[in-house]
């Protein structure tokens, strides 16, 4: 079961957490980092003051050079940690990997559980961990819109949810890259999936049956659908297979929510040939060459 | 990223076997032996389905470190027992999954969380970037030291269980997955019935550094663009804890699977891992796959060449 309305408090929802995190000077820290640093980029550790108040972390490369440079925003997976910036990326692009709240290194005073975040304090929508993690999200992508080293025509922002929501309220971004979604249609896919993350809602309503319609109300705050309305960066929405979670029936009622202003890319699952072209749409979005990491291989000699 | 290369199959390894590389683990393994198991096990009612229980378990380790994982058994009522075990070792940035759809099949399953992992980080935690690098000119301190006997003892765990048969114990994974499959059934060639490796990582480590600039291989990059004289310390203390120089103690069956566009563990490292491998075994390559190592397609073919050998109910 999900809700297919829009809640009622929705934006009275979002612009709390807009308003709250207005409240918070980001007080943004910034550490070079000498053992990431390569001779064409610099490396820093950054900290940031979400709401909360909750420090969080990040990662962040900046070319050398005059720029201003293309940015790009990684908002965090699902999981403890993130990789920090590829060093492809920081060839390109001044580039921001963020650590929400409880992920590793934004781990003090609040660490995570895997299993268990996608469902803490899911019983409100003012209770759930996400309305702190978007805010976190929300804050990295201010920091980096508001760096002088930036060309702030030219900023992109990759990931899954988190991505889509922050580009829907935070309309500076040119290009929003989404990979995966999580939160679109969540109690439907998972009663398809039965996989973790998306387990973790199972196992919650196995424990609380009763909870079913509270679970759901709080989802659809951070269900793409209504959030579409918002987004004026260009999309990339990745496809899976036809008939199944996120094939293009699934994302059907995105599509028409986005009023099909989104390009697809239909997943090959060859994950050398999807990295290549997800990575090259960005390239063109923001005005850089793309960079294949797959290579050629020289015939085998006799 | 090299424009041309040439094909994996036929890049061979730089890695080098030190002379007392036996003798250096067996005293490892002798020294965890002192140790007690002391396991115990916690029911958690509320990931437990109808089908499956799931249990968080912890278990003592080299240096006495007490090490976290999820242990999933079919319910009596659903499969009788006794099962097969199977081991399910995670990546390098993942924590370790609740594997209870491998229950549902007919296994107990233990999902492991080595040193620094969530659960297993009390005592020691170098964090990701870090865990790589850590001690990493050292080898009687370096990470994998401890990390690799704490994904071992797991095998004594489900030979500790009496639901388990002892005689069909097999051990899966990807990435470090792939690489704790390969040490595991190396250094528990008695114990180990099967194992199915994708992508394996901590194989061909220096080579695999020089192929790519992906996490996590770029922390030994990172560490030497700073630390160059350093290099060929780094390079003794890694042929210890290289897959490479563990497979031909492997007398089991053995599924490697690779992708040919791998960019995070190099193809050739896994050419390199499988050519080394002491039992049967085969090898699946995927081109124009990366890290995921063909798995949309693999997934099917790793469970039936586990089944062949594990014979779980399902």
């Amino acid at each position: 079961m999900s809700t297919n309305q829009i809640p009622d408090s929705f934006d009275a929802y979002w612009d709390a957490i807009d308003a709250e995190l207005a409240r918070y000077d980001a007080a943004p820290e910034l550490e070079l980092l000498p053992l990431r640093t390569t001779p064409f980029a610099n490396f820093y550790a950054v900290r940031l003051t979400s709401i909360g108040p909750y420090r969080i972390f990040g990662f962040y490369s900046v070319p050398n050079g005059e720029g201003p440079f293309p940015g790009l925003l990684y908002t965090p997976r699902y999981g403890s940690v993130n990789n920090p910036p590829h060093y492809d990326d920081r060839q390109r692009y001044a580039v921001l990997t963020l650590m929400h709240r409880g992920q590793r290194l934004a781990d003090q005073p609040f660490a995570a559980s895997y299993p268990g975040l996608l469902t803490l304090g899911i019983e409100s929508p003012e209770t759930y961990i996400y309305r702190g993690i978007l805010a976190d999200c929300l804050r990295g992508a201010e920091f980096l819109l508001s760096r002088p080293e930036v060309d702030r025509e030219r900023v992109g922002i990759i990931g899954d949810d988190l991505a889509l929501i922050t580009a829907a309220r935070r309309p500076q971004f040119r290009a929003a890259r989404i990979d995966s979604l999580m939160f679109y249609r969540a109690l439907e896919a998972s009663a398809q999936v039965g996989d973790y993350p998306l387990e973790e809602f199972n196992d919650h309503l196995r424990g609380a049956p009763e909870q079913r319609e509270a679970v759901a109300h709080t989802l659809a705050h951070f269900d793409a659908r209504y959030h579409a309305p918002h987004i004026t960066a260009n999309l990339l929405l990745s496809v899976n297979d036809p008939q199944a979670v996120n094939g293009p029936e699934w994302q059907e009622p995105l599509h028409r929510a986005l009023g099909g202003r989104a390009e697809t890319y239909q997943l090959t699952h060859e994950g050398g040939t999807d990295h290549d072209c997800l990575e090259a749409w960005m390239a063109r979005q923001l005005g850089v060459e793309p960079k294949s990491r797959l290579w050629s291989t020289a015939p085998a000699t006799p | 990223m090299g424009a041309l290369r040439q094909p994996a199959e036929t890049y061979g390894t730089t890695t080098t076997m030190p002379p007392d590389f036996d003798q250096f683990w067996a005293d490892i393994l002798n020294e965890a032996q002192t140790i007690p198991l002391n396991p115990t096990l916690r029911h958690i009612p509320q990931r437990s389905t109808d089908e499956v229980d799931v249990y968080e378990i912890h278990y003592d380790s080299l240096d006495h470190l007490r090490i976290a994982g999820w242990y999933c058994v079919p319910k009596e009522h659903y499969i009788a027992p006794p099962y097969p075990a199977l081991l399910i070792m995670p990546g390098y940035i993942s924590e370790p999954t609740i594997p209870k759809a491998w229950a549902k099949l007919g296994y107990a399953a233990v999902g492991v969380a080595p040193r620094g992992k969530l659960r297993s980080n009390t005592r020691y935690n170098p964090g990701y970037p870090g865990l790589l690098v850590n001690n990493i000119t050292d080898r009687y301190t370096y990470s994998y030291r401890g990390f690799y006997i704490d994904a071992i003892r797991a095998v004594d765990f489900v030979q500790s269980r009496p639901e388990v048969d002892a005689s069909r114990i097999g051990v899966h994974g990807s990435s470090q997955g792939g690489a704790l499959t390969i040490i595991t059934a190396a250094l528990r060639p008695d114990a180990i019935t099967v194992g199915a490796a994708g992508a394996p990582y901590l194989c061909g480590f220096m080579d695999a550094a020089a192929l790519t600039h992906s996490w996590p291989y770029e922390e030994i990059n990172d560490y030497l663009r700073l630390y160059p004289e350093r290099t060929e310390a780094v390079r003794n203390t890694l042929n210890y804890f290289d897959g490479i120089n563990f497979a031909p103690r492997i007398r089991c069956p053995m599924l490697i699977y690779v992708g040919l566009g791998d960019d995070v563990c190099p193809p050739e490292t896994g050419y390199a891992v499988y050519n080394a491998l002491g039992g049967p075994k085969e090898i699946h390559a995927y081109p124009r796959c990366a890290h995921d190592a063909g798995s949309y397609w693999e997934a099917a073919q790793v469970r039936a060449f586990l089944a062949k050998y594990l014979h779980p109910a399902r």
